[in-house]
C-alpha cells in the first residue's frame, strides 16, 4: 500500500510523448510546479517506467510509435490494480471517436495542445485530490476489513472462553432437548443446565438486552454463579437472588436479562419455576393438557436486592410431562410475508403435539415451516425437559480417585439455625460442603445431599411449620401447601433446627451419622404406619426416600429428633452405600 | 491558404516565461525535431505510406501548436487528414508549403534565441 | 422526527411521544428528549399511541429514563399502548415500575 500523502506534497508524474519539444515543455512545466517527472518517448517505455517507479499520475500522448497511448493506458490501469492512478491523455485530437477511444482505454481526462499552465496545474491538483480520497477510502476500507477480521477472531476466542466457563452442563442429558443457534451467545441468549446434588436438574434460559460482546459479557458471571451454586446445592431462590444482585451491580442501567429458572425434582416429581420477562413457558402434560407458565417477575438485573422477588411457583408433575421454555427470538421469527410467529404460532404448534410428535419437534417444525427454512441464522433459543419417572438418586458422579484416607476422617460438628434465619437461609450447601471434605463421601454427594435436604425439609415443613404432607396429594392442596408454607415462614420465632454430624472411619469405609433435631411438636412415631405399608408413612415421600437410601431412621423424644446412619464402603465406587435397604424400617429406643 | 499568423507571439512569451533558461534548448529541440519530421513526411509520401504520413503529421501538428506556430499546425493537419483518407495526391502541394513555412518559422524562432 | 416532546402548561410534565418502532435506533433521540430537561419537570408521560413495536432495548431505555427521573421515586406514566406493546410490557412486568395506562 502506498504511503498516504497530503495534497501539497510533490507527486511522481509519468509523461509519455514522442515529440521531444512537447515533452520538454511538459516536463519543465510540471517540474516548476514542484513535481518529480519521469518521461518516456513511447508507450512501451511508459509502461516500463510505470512498473519501475509506480508514479501517481500519468500523462500520455494518444498517438505514439511502438505502443500508442491507448494500449499503454490499458496496461498501466491493469498494473495499478486497486490503486487509483489517474491517466490524462495529451492530445490535439479533434474527432470525437478518438476521444471516446481514449476514455474507453481507461483515460480519466484530456489535456489539449497548446498546453496551458493554469489548466495543467488545476487538473493535476484535482486528480491528486481524487487520488488521495481514493487512497483514504481504500485505506479505511482495509482498516474496516481488518477490524472486522479481528473482531470475528476475538469473538471466536471469546466464544471458546465462554464455552469453557458456560460449558453445556448437562444439556445433553436424555431428558433435555434444546436448540440454540451457534453464535447465539452474541445475541445475548443463554441456556445452562446443571444437575443438582439431589439428582434433580436446574435449567436457566435467558436473553440479555442488546447484541454482541456487551450482551455476551453478562452471561459469564451468570454461568459461574449458576453452575457453582447449583452443584453446591443452593436453592433456586438463593441462586436467583445472587444472579440478580450480581447483574444489578455489573450491568449498566438499561441492560438486564429476561430469564426463566427451572428446578426439576424427579424424586418428588415437582418443578419449581421462576419466569422474569421471558415469553410464556409451558408444561405439556402426558395426557395432552397444557399449563402456561407466564412471566411473573421483572427480568434479572433490574431490581435492587431488597425489592427482588425470588419466589418460585411450585408445580406437581408426573413422569412424561414436558416443560417448554423459549426466548423472544422464537416469538419474533418472521415469515417471508413479514408476519411474526408470536404466541399464536406457539399455541398452534402445541396443538399439533401427538403420539409421534414431541413438544420440541412440534415447535421447531412449525418454526421452520413458518420462516421457510432452517433456523441456523436466527437468534432464538428453545429448551424442553421431560420429567423422568422416579428418583434418580445417583446425582453428581464425581470421577475422583478413591483416596479415603486423605482429608478429615474423624470429626463431629453441630450446626444450628434459629428464629428468623429459618425462613431466610438454607444450611444445606454449608453442611454438604463440610461432608464433601471427606473424599469417600464426595463420590456420593447426591445421596448425602438428599439425606441432608430431606431431613431439613422434614424438620422445617412438618416439624416447625406443622404442614401436613397429605395436602400435597391433590393439585389444589399442593398449591395451598406452598402458600401456607410461605405464610408460616414469616413467624419462626423461638424455633430452631439443629444438625449434628459425626463421621468416623470403619473397617470397610466410613460412617456418617446425622442427627436432626427441631423445636416442633414432633409426632407420634410409635403409632405411625410402616413406610412400606403405603406411601404416606412418616411424614411423606421424603423420609421414605431417606429410608431407601440409608436404612433405619431412629426417632427420639417426641419425634422431633431423627437420627440416620449412613455407611459407605471403599469397594463401592459411587453406588449406593446403603447397608440396610431390606431391613425393617423404624427402630426406636 | 491559412490566415493564421506564422508565430503566436503571446504563446511564445508564455513559453519563454515557463521555460526560462530552457527556452533556447526548447527552440533548438523543436527545430531539429521538426526538420527531421518534415524529412519523414517527404519520405513517407515518396513511399506512398499513408499511415506513416498521417501519424507523423499528427505529431508535428501537436508540437507546432505547442510551440506557437499555428499556421504550420494547420498545414500539418491538412496532411494528417489527407493521410487518413489515403488521398496522397493532395499531399504534395501542402508538403511543399509546409517546407516553405517551416523555413520561415525557423528563421523567426532563431530570432528569439539569446545571442 | 420519530420522537416528539411537549411540555404541559404548568411546565411540570414532559410528554415524550414515540412514533413507529421504539428500538435501539431511537436510543439517542429518546435520551435527548429528556436529558436536556429543566428542573421544573417533575413527571414524565411516555405516549406510545403511535408506537407500533417495542423491543428489549426500548425497555432498557425506559429503565434509563426511570433512573434519570429518580429511580424508585420517579413519576413516569406510560400511555396508550397498543396490544402488542402492552403484551411486551406485561411479560416484563414493567407495571411494577411504571404506571401503565
Amino acid at each position: 500500500m502506498e504511503d498516504t500523502q497530503s495534497v501539497d506534497q510533490p507527486l511522481r508524474i509519468l509523461i509519455a510523448d514522442d515529440s521531444d519539444s512537447d515533452r520538454l515543455i511538459l516536463k519543465t512545466l510540471l517540474g516548476r510546479l514542484g513535481h518529480v517527472v519521469l518521461d518516456a518517448a513511447n508507450g512501451l517505455e511508459a509502461v516500463q517506467l510505470f512498473r519501475q517507479a509506480s508514479p501517481q499520475i500519468v500523462l500520455l500522448d494518444a498517438l505514439m510509435p511502438r505502443m500508442d497511448g491507448m494500449e499503454a493506458a490499458r496496461q498501466i490501469k491493469a498494473l495499478a490494480g486497486e490503486r487509483l492512478v489517474p491517466v490524462i491523455f495529451l492530445t490535439s485530437l479533434s474527432d470525437a471517436d478518438a476521444l471516446v477511444r481514449c476514455l474507453e482505454a481507461g483515460g480519466d481526462d484530456f489535456l489539449t495542445k497548446p498546453y496551458s499552465r493554469v489548466i495543467i496545474e488545476a487538473k493535476i491538483n484535482a486528480f491528486n485530490r481524487m487520488r488521495l480520497m481514493h487512497e483514504t477510502l481504500s485505506h479505511q476500507r482495509d482498516l474496516i476489513h481488518e477490524q472486522n477480521r479481528k473482531l470475528t477472531d476475538e469473538q471466536k476466542v471469546a466464544k471458546r472462553v465462554f464455552e469453557n466457563i458456560a460449558h453445556t452442563g448437562c444439556l445433553d442429558a436424555a431428558s433435555i432437548r434444546h436448540h440454540a443457534s451457534p453464535m447465539s451467545i452474541f445475541n445475548g441468549d443463554i441456556l445452562f443446565a446443571c444437575p443438582r446434588p439431589d439428582g434433580g436438574i436446574q435449567i436457566l434460559i435467558g436473553d440479555f438486552t442488546g447484541h454482541g460482546l456487551p450482551a455476551a459479557i453478562g452471561a459469564m458471571p451468570v454461568a459461574e454463579i449458576f453452575y457453582g451454586m447449583t452443584s453446591k446445592g443452593f436453592s433456586a431462590s438463593d441462586l436467583l437472588r445472587e444472579i440478580n444482585q450480581k447483574l444489578k451491580r455489573i450491568l449498566p442501567s438499561g441492560m438486564f436479562c429476561c430469564a426463566a429458572l427451572v428446578q426439576a425434582d424427579f424424586a418428588l416429581n415437582q418443578i419449581q419455576v421462576w419466569n422474569g420477562g421471558l415469553p410464556d413457558g409451558w408444561i405439556i402434560r402426558s395426557d395432552g393438557s397444557r399449563q402456561v407458565l407466564p412471566s411473573g417477575h421483572l427480568p434479572l438485573g433490574v431490581l435492587d436486592a431488597s425489592r427482588f422477588d425470588a419466589t418460585l411457583a411450585i408445580l406437581p408433575t408426573s413422569p412424561g410431562d414436558t416443560l417448554l421454555f423459549m426466548t423472544d427470538g422464537v416469538m419474533e421469527t418472521r415469515s417471508a410475508q413479514g408476519d411474526m410467529f408470536g404466541d399464536s404460532g406457539v399455541a398452534a404448534a402445541l396443538d399439533g403435539i401427538g403420539r409421534d410428535l414431541s413438544p420440541f419437534d412440534a415447535v421447531i417444525d412449525r418454526l421452520c415451516a413458518f420462516s421457510g427454512g432452517g433456523l441456523e441464522q436466527d437468534d432464538l433459543t428453545l429448551v424442553t425437559l421431560e420429567m423422568a419417572g422416579g428418583g434418580n438418586l445417583e446425582g453428581l458422579s464425581d470421577r475422583l480417585p478413591l483416596s479415603a484416607l486423605e482429608g478429615p476422617a474423624e470429626w463431629r460438628c453441630t450446626y444450628e439455625i434459629r428464629d428468623k434465619t429459618l425462613g431466610q437461609f438454607s444450611p444445606l450447601p454449608l453442611l454438604l460442603h463440610i461432608c464433601m471434605e471427606v473424599p469417600g463421601l464426595r463420590r456420593r454427594s447426591g445421596e448425602v445431599y438428599t439425606l441432608l435436604s430431606e431431613l431439613y425439609t422434614n424438620a422445617l415443613e412438618h416439624g416447625i411449620l406443622g404442614l401436613p404432607s397429605e395436602w400435597k396429594a391433590t393439585a389444589d392442596g399442593f398449591g395451598h401447601y406452598y402458600e401456607e408454607r410461605e405464610k408460616r415462614l414469616d413467624d419462626t420465632r423461638a424455633h430452631f433446627i439443629k444438625f449434628r454430624l459425626t463421621h468416623s472411619m470403619t473397617d470397610y469405609g466410613g460412617r456418617l451419622v446425622v442427627v436432626c433435631e427441631d423445636s416442633g411438636r414432633g409426632f407420634d412415631y410409635q403409632n405411625h404406619r410402616h413406610p412400606h405399608d403405603g406411601g404416606l408413612g412418616y411424614a411423606g415421600r421424603g423420609l421414605m426416600l431417606l429410608h431407601r437410601l440409608a436404612g433405619p431412621l431412629t426417632f427420639r423424644e417426641r419425634g422431633n429428633h431423627v437420627e440416620i446412619v449412613y455407611d459407605w464402603h471403599f469397594s463401592e465406587a459411587g453406588k449406593t452405600a446403603s447397608t440396610a435397604v431390606t431391613k425393617s424400617g423404624v427402630s426406636h429406643e | 491558404m491559412s490566415d493564421r499568423p506564422h508565430l503566436d507571439e503571446e504563446a511564445l512569451a508564455e513559453l519563454q516565461d515557463v521555460m526560462d533558461d530552457e527556452f533556447d534548448v526548447l527552440i533548438h529541440t523543436y527545430i531539429s525535431d521538426s526538420a527531421e519530421r518534415i524529412l519523414s513526411l517527404r519520405a513517407a509520401l515518396e513511399a506512398g505510406d499513408a499511415d506513416a504520413l498521417m501519424k507523423t503529421a499528427h505529431s508535428l501538428k501537436g508540437s507546432c501548436i505547442n510551440i506557437g506556430a499555428p499556421r504550420l499546425g494547420v498545414l500539418c493537419r491538412e496532411v494528417e487528414v489527407a493521410g487518413r483518407a489515403s488521398r496522397l495526391d493532395e499531399v504534395e502541394p501542402v508538403l511543399s508549403t509546409i517546407e516553405a513555412e517551416f523555413r520561415q518559422v525557423r528563421g523567426m524562432l532563431e530570432g528569439f534565441l539569446a545571442d | 422526527m420519530p420522537i416528539q416532546t411537549r411540555r404541559s402548561e404548568d411546565g411540570r410534565t414532559l410528554t415524550i411521544q414515540i412514533e413507529g418502532r421504539f428500538d435501539f435506533s431511537t436510543h439517542q433521540a429518546f435520551r435527548d428528549a429528556y436529558e436536556h430537561g429543566d428542573p421544573m419537570v417533575k413527571g414524565y408521560v411516555v405516549d406510545l399511541s403511535d408506537t407500533t413495536y417495542l423491543d428489549s432495548s426500548a425497555l432498557g431505555m425506559l429503565l434509563l429514563l426511570r433512573d434519570y427521573a429518580g429511580g424508585d421515586s420517579a413519576n413516569i406514566c406510560i400511555e396508550n399502548c397498543n396490544s402488542d406493546v402492552r403484551r411486551i410490557l406485561a411479560i416484563s412486568n414493567f407495571e411494577q415500575l411504571f404506571a401503565i395506562r
